[in-house]
């Protein structure tokens, strides 16, 4: 099983992955990295190398909070790595459609179906909900 | 003599670029090109391919070493546009020294650590960085620490001496 690390600025990650359990059930081999107030760079990139290492050489897609700072900065790094992709703009749908679709496949593969998924989660509803 | 120029920010960060520079300072204050001072981010090629996909469209993001910055930033012509962005004190002292004569200092943090103390608050100081800070005052730059505008600022000349 492809395992999927969260990164984020606060606890955004962790919480995440509990509103994920919610619909897609307990979250096996989902791990959680946050940059807290305060930290600095280096502790950052410490958890996420402490991470790493407890998951191993195993294919891991790792959800990026936003497209900047400083979880981003850091683990960007990653993709230099054959068995792991990185994905920027998570959110809840990326992350029940990773946790439910990551068997039988390779982790560059779900790094696609993932991208989509964000970009198709995103719609302004009034255009089409709308009674005239 | 080097004319005095008005940038936008000149900055000092150990984050570099992150959350608060990107989402709060570039969309406040209009700018339209980030210089990154530092040896270290310029000799990285991967770190600035990944902070130029990380620039919204508009915003130019520049990363060289203190020498060929100080050439770049003499050439500026819009500096009420740009911010200049390093690490540490003494790389803005460098600057200085080099005829790049910004009139103001802001910084926005640089984290705890041996030896560091806590002055404001995600901003801890040497005593070395105290001394360097306090030669810029003395040259008649005006520190504040300030981590995005509108909060709560502090001049570097109210924090007891180190």
């Amino acid at each position: 099983m492809i395992n999927i690390v969260v990164v984020s600025h606060g606890n955004l990650s962790e919480q995440l992955i509990k509103s994920a359990e919610m619909i897609a059930g307990p979250a096996e081999e989902v791990y959680a990295v946050t940059l807290q107030p305060g930290d600095k760079p280096e502790t950052f990139s410490q958890k996420l190398d402490d991470t790493m290492a407890k998951i191993g050489d195993q294919e891991i897609l790792i959800l990026i909070d936003i497209l900047c700072g400083t979880p981003y900065n850091i683990t960007a790094r990653q993709v230099l790595k054959e068995k792991v992709e990185c994905i920027t703009g998570a959110n809840l749908p990326m992350l029940i459609e990773a946790m439910l679709s990551r068997e039988n496949t390779s982790v560059s593969e779900l790094a696609v179906t993932i991208t989509g998924v964000g970009a198709d989660s995103v719609k302004n509803l009034k255009p089409f909900l709308k009674r005239d | 003599m080097i004319p005095i120029k008005d940038w936008g920010l000149v900055r000092i960060d150990d984050r570099l670029i992150h959350g608060q520079v990107i989402a709060v300072w570039v969309k406040h204050k209009n700018f339209t090109r980030i210089q990154i001072v530092d040896d270290v981010v310029a000799a990285d090629s991967f770190l600035v391919d990944v902070l130029h996909m990380a620039a919204p469209a508009g915003l130019d993001v520049v990363a060289e070493s203190v020498e060929n910055s100080v050439k770049s930033l003499l050439e500026n012509k819009t500096p009420q546009n740009t911010m200049v962005l390093m690490k540490y004190p003494k790389t803005a002292r460098m600057l200085y020294d080099a005829g790049i004569t910004f009139p103001a200092l802001n910084i926005g943090g640089m984290g705890m650590g041996p030896g560091r103390k806590n002055v404001f608050k995600n901003t801890s100081i040497s005593s070395e960085e105290y001394q360097v800070l306090k030669s810029l005052q003395d040259d008649g730059v005006k520190i504040t620490f300030l981590s995005v505008p509108g909060e709560k600022s502090k001049d570097f000349a109210d924090i007891p001496a180190m």
